[in-house]
């Protein structure tokens, strides 16, 4: 038995269709065969196998209670029939098991309640079980469970046949007065015109005159008149009342859910097998999903409310679900009127260029409750479900958050307030690149809380993971950054400076507010840079993440009028400054060029309007300095001179037995430029045999050489030579022209 | 579980509450008023306040809760076993529609129960009858809200059509002491009920609840009591052995072991009186001077509810070598109520009803998701 038990559904079906396959093809017959061995020698070691075989041969009587074993296997095949669906074979294991009571009536019910097919039920099973029906002493109650559990998953039962065969068997059960309307429901399923007979309608007919004209009576009666008009003499309404309740089966849901994972290709045969009139059809009904949570509500207009709101004087209101064009929305929008379920808005576009515009703040609330609510069940208060079954519905939803997001330019509060908390708990890879977007979302945060709310969390998970998430969540705040720097240039360019700059979030900041937030973040970011390239042994990878949000750092008073001025930490200007390749270098001196255009401009307007800002002795002195290290460096070839900060002892700088170790870095000697030296040196010299870089360095060949690396396309360079270094000759004290400002 | 603990207590900056969104225009104008709303309407502090639960509690007191209620409602709010739920606030929730809300809420289950058939609304037999009734008496501030009770009654299958409806279904909606700041700051039009019990089949919970979401725009969540709520209850409750005798102190702990193991535990009600009063007395001779606050009313801290919880264990480690700490409490009951980790909560004793709505209002309210 237990040989012949499969895992689930999905493999077993396809290994079916392939075995058919077999007997055409001879030749991958064998090869069949052993890999068909191999799987059965693999399944004898999965526990769920052998907690099938356990069910299958244990015996009557076994206590229940303080059983741990049967509790582990139960726990076992609840577990695969809620994610993945029993198979054919398991169905009809445990459905025997339960039903012939082995170990109680208790147990019996469980395992009803978790009898989730994962494609077709054997007839032979729910014949058996019909059975033990009368045979066992099972409660009404469970015998309900069992009879509803055939209605939903009638349409998946491989043959009909033999269940016809007993019609008359299952037809007695029509006296037990509650199980009744549950027969009554099967038998308008199994009918047929030869189950059809006198004494069967008398019957019905005995019962409707002791019960009353109960519908489902109605029903299967009017269902044999349909086949036999002549022995139904009853007069049914022209309309029955109501046929069968849709009883809300607790397998639904699972149901569904099931074949959700499964995927489509499961969809197609079921569609097919079921065809009868009222069959319990698997209808998505949202309201027994244990986690609907993530779904987004339909849209539907507020249920009639007419006591409430009074008739307004602006005449009638429109329901946005009546919309169906942009144009329909402009004509109507000054009466439009919202949804029951604000959340519902998420899933139309068109609404949410109505959100856009909503001035309601109950409104937005209640989204904002929605999502929340959405958010934090899914992600804080998942439990015991886990998280990683749902991952790919959390990712859909977690997409469409953030489209909207980007739709509407701004965050929403309440995903702000959910990554406060989620931050603490997250491990950093969970839907990375999603967590990541909602968090670069998120409005200024004052900074007397950035450190509690965003830095500490943060820092815990950067210095704990891979380098990609480094990448990563430098590249997220650089475009926080992007984001707080926009906000801050729209509004600022509407008002004078010194006012509150975002009615975004109920929390008023002041320029200088903002300029504090906009200061913690850049030198958070500075922090992690400096240590992070240090622990990565100064990746090019995370040096260019790096680089890239220095560049929006720097130009931050001229791209979005922000009054401020930071200078990256010696942690990131050094290591890109001798980055071994010549991409991260010609970087820096790009972003070194735009901090001078930046801070003579600043000098300039400060001079012009004679109340701008004040940029710090200190802040000039640092970008003084790291001038003056750049051009002596890469120009002047005077490395290690006392003034510029980075010192190592004579003796020290001896011991490497570097010549000329103050030239080591120069543009010709540096690492990152070396190859081109020695190119330019091939191609200006092609004769020579003895290469000498040091010949680039007279001035003729210098200019030469200047002007093959920006032929090379090192554009930051060029500007930056261009507005620093005064082209003269190498030799010459071009102490570039650094600002002195 | 840790995860849980850290997750549903720290929340940020209160003032996300309401969110102001104001596009461009009136810059200035926004700027002004979103100050003026700053100050009255998201009443407490902008720095960031961790919501916690409280660390400390008044003992419950005798109250007079039976002199308030209406004695049926009460004996119903008393006698069953409720699911709990928190809820997030009702949008255009009107304690004066409740008449009409019954006739929908009907109409709503009969609609759900014939889901899938051509419904006529008109020539439908309503076999399910729901009432809404308004619970005077259970308010303890000014700002909470009163408390709502649905019942629904529906006949049997094969009743006849004189035998009288029976109640199938009942759950309410309340806020015992809810946090005045949380409140304050909801605008007009949200009533915020955050706590939710039910108790009867579940597809008819699961119809109330999915009427009350499209009704009123509100979520609902499962509300677990938390293992530091169990423990608080358990303190609550034994205060009161003096004046309403407990009976037993029963806790039911899983311990991670394989296979699991459930220990029942259960104290004699005198021994646990005893062991809580030396806790008591512990804190009154170390509070020594401070005395006077306690003077008005009787407070209990989280660091005796810590002790008397630490006593039980290191009593169950002497005679059994087994360290609680280890495990998890997933049940508490004295003779005063039962509670569960999963959210079944039952109170048998009414006096001491509006200690631990309290207390699970407070749960509720954690769970806000904003």
């Amino acid at each position: 038995m237990a040989a012949k038990l499969s895992l689930s559904g999905p493999p077993d079906s396809d290994l079916s269709s392939t075995s058919n396959l077999s007997v055409s093809s001879r030749s991958s017959n064998r090869s069949l065969r052993v890999a068909e061995k191999e799987r059965k020698k693999k399944e004898a070691e999965d526990p769920f196998v052998l907690a099938l075989k356990y069910f299958s041969d244990v015996e009557a009587g076994t206590p229940v209670n303080g059983n741990d074993e049967v509790e582990r296997n139960m726990v076992l095949v609840e577990t695969l029939a809620y994610s993945k669906g029993l198979s054919p074979e398991a169905v009809s294991v445990m459905l025997e098991f339960a039903m012939s009571l082995r170990m109680g009536t208790s147990l019996c019910a469980r395992v009803l309640k978790c009898l989730i097919p994962a494609t077709l039920v054997p007839q032979e099973a729910v014949v058996r079980a019909v059975v033990w029906l009368s045979v066992g002493k099972i409660p009404v109650s469970t015998q309900i469970l069992f009879i509803k559990w055939v209605l939903t998953v009638f349409d998946m039962i491989d043959a009909k046949n033999q269940l016809r065969a007993v019609y008359g068997f299952i037809f007695n059960f029509v006296t037990e007065e509650n199980l009744c309307p549950f027969i009554c429901h099967l038998l308008y399923l199994l009918t047929r015109k030869e189950s059809v007979r006198v004494f069967r309608v008398r019957k019905l007919l005995e019962l409707q005159s002791r019960l009353g004209r109960q519908p489902f009576l109605l029903n299967l009666l009017s269902l044999y008149k349909v086949f036999c008009p002549e022995m139904v003499m009853l007069s049914i309404p022209s309309r029955i009342k109501s046929g069968f309740r849709n009883h809300n089966m607790p397998w639904k849901s699972a149901l569904i859910a099931v074949q959700k994972r499964a995927g489509p290709q499961l969809a197609g045969p079921q569609v097919a097998s079921g065809s009868s009139p009222t069959s319990t059809t698997i209808k998505t009904n949202p309201r027994k999903r244990k986690r609907c949570h993530l779904e987004v509500p339909v849209m539907s207009s507020v249920v009639s409310k007419e006591a409430q709101t009074e008739p307004s004087s602006c005449g009638k209101v429109v329901p946005l679900v009546q919309l169906h064009s942009f144009a329909q929305l402009l004509d109507n929008m000054h009466r439009i009127e919202l949804p029951a379920q604000m959340g519902s808005l998420l899933g139309s576009s068109l609404a949410l260029h109505y959100l856009d515009c909503v001035q309601d703040e109950s409104a937005l609330l209640r989204l904002n409750f929605w999502l929340g609510y959405a958010l934090h069940e899914e992600f804080l208060f998942c439990g015991d479900e886990g998280a990683s079954q749902n991952s790919e519905e959390a990712l859909q939803f977690l997409d469409k958050l953030l489209s909207t997001q980007q739709f509407l330019q701004e965050g929403f509060s309440c995903s702000e307030a959910f990554l406060y908390k989620f931050l603490n708990v997250w491990d950093g890879s969970l839907l990375r690149p999603q967590i990541l977007g909602l968090l670069s979302n998120i409005p200024v945060v004052p900074s007397s809380q950035i450190r509690q709310l965003l830095f500490e969390p943060l820092m815990q998970l950067f210095f704990t993971s891979s380098l990609f998430f480094k990448c990563g969540l430098i590249e997220c705040l650089n475009n926080m950054l992007l984001k707080w720097l926009t906000w801050h240039s729209v509004y600022a360019l509407e008002d004078d400076l010194d006012i509150s700059l975002n009615s975004h979030t109920s929390i008023n900041m002041t320029l200088s507010g903002f300029k504090d937030s906009v200061m913690e973040l850049v030198d958070f970011v500075g922090r992690l840079a400096s240590l992070s390239l240090r622990l990565e042994g100064c990746h090019s990878l995370l040096l260019s993440f790096v680089l890239d949000f220095y560049e929006t750092v720097c130009d931050m008073f001229i791209k979005y009028g922000l009054p401020l001025v930071v200078m990256p930490p010696p942690g990131v200007f050094y290591p890109a400054l001798f980055a071994t390749d010549p991409v991260s270098v010609d970087r820096l001196a790009y972003i070194m060029h735009r901090y001078k255009v930046n801070l003579t401009s600043a000098k300039s307007q400060e001079k012009l309007t004679k109340q701008a800002f004040h940029i710090s002795r200190q802040t000039v002195r640092e970008f003084n300095h790291y001038i003056i290290v750049m051009v002596n460096c890469l120009w002047n070839s005077k490395m290690f001179q006392l003034d510029m900060g980075l010192s190592l002892g004579e003796e020290l700088l001896l011991k490497t037995k570097v010549p000329q170790y103050s030239a080591s870095f120069d543009l010709v000697h540096h690492p990152a430029f070396m190859s081109y030296a020695v190119d330019f040196h091939h191609r200006c010299w092609p004769g020579r045999k003895d290469m000498d870089l040091n010949s680039i360095k007279h001035s003729k060949p210098w200019s030469w050489y200047l002007e093959f690396l920006f032929s090379q396309g090192f554009d930051g360079l060029k500007q930056f030579v261009e507005s620093n270094v005064g082209r003269q000759l190498p030799a010459d004290e071009g102490q570039g022209d650094s600002q002195s400002t | 579980m840790e995860r849980h603990q850290i997750s549903e207590t720290r929340t940020p900056r209160s003032n996300v509450v309401v969110q102001r969104r104001r596009k461009s225009k009136s810059y200035r104008l926004s700027y002004r008023s979103g100050l003026g709303a700053a100050d009255s309407r998201l009443g407490w502090s902008p720095a960031l306040t961790a919501r916690r639960l409280n660390t400390s509690r008044k003992a419950a007191r005798l109250s007079n809760i039976a002199e308030k209620v209406d004695p049926g409602q009460l004996a119903l709010l008393v006698k069953t076993e409720w699911q709990l739920s928190y809820v997030t606030p009702l949008h255009q929730f009107r304690h004066t529609q409740l008449k009409s809300y019954s006739r929908q809420l009907s109409a709503f289950i009969a609609a759900g129960k014939q889901q899938g058939l051509a419904v006529e609304v008109e020539g439908l037999q309503t076999t399910f009858r729901v009432s809404f009734s308004v619970v005077q008496g259970m308010t303890q501030s000014d700002e909470d809200a009163e408390s709502v009770l649905i019942q629904i009654h529906s006949k049997r299958l094969f009743a006849n059509q004189d035998e009288p409806q029976k109640p199938v279904w009942s759950g309410w909606l309340t806020c015992v002491n809810g946090n005045p700041d949380y409140l304050h700051s909801l605008p007009k039009g949200f009533v915020c009920l955050p706590l939710f019990g039910c108790s009867g089949a579940d597809g008819l919970s699961a119809l109330v609840k999915s009427w009350f979401q499209q009704s009123f725009d509100c979520c609902f969540g499962p509300l677990e009591i938390s293992h530091t709520s169990l423990q608080w209850l358990m303190a609550l409750w034994t205060n009161c052995h003096a004046e309403s005798g407990i009976q037993h102190l029963k806790m039911i702990w899983t311990v991670p072991a394989a296979p699991p193991l459930q220990v029942t535990y259960t104290v004699d009600p005198e021994d646990a009186w005893e062991l809580w009063s030396s806790v008591r007395k512990e804190k009154e001779k170390r509070g020594g001077g401070g005395g006077e606050e306690e003077a008005g009313e009787n407070y209990i801290d989280i660091e005796e509810v810590t002790r008397f919880m630490q006593g039980l264990k290191s009593h169950f480690y002497r005679h059994f070598r087994l360290d609680l700490s280890a495990g998890t409490l997933n049940q508490v009951s004295t003779a005063l109520g039962s509670a569960k980790y999963s959210g079944r909560m039952k109170i048998s004793n009414s006096r001491y009803m509006i200690t631990t709505l309290t207390l699970l209002t407070e749960c509720a309210l954690l769970k806000m998701p904003i």
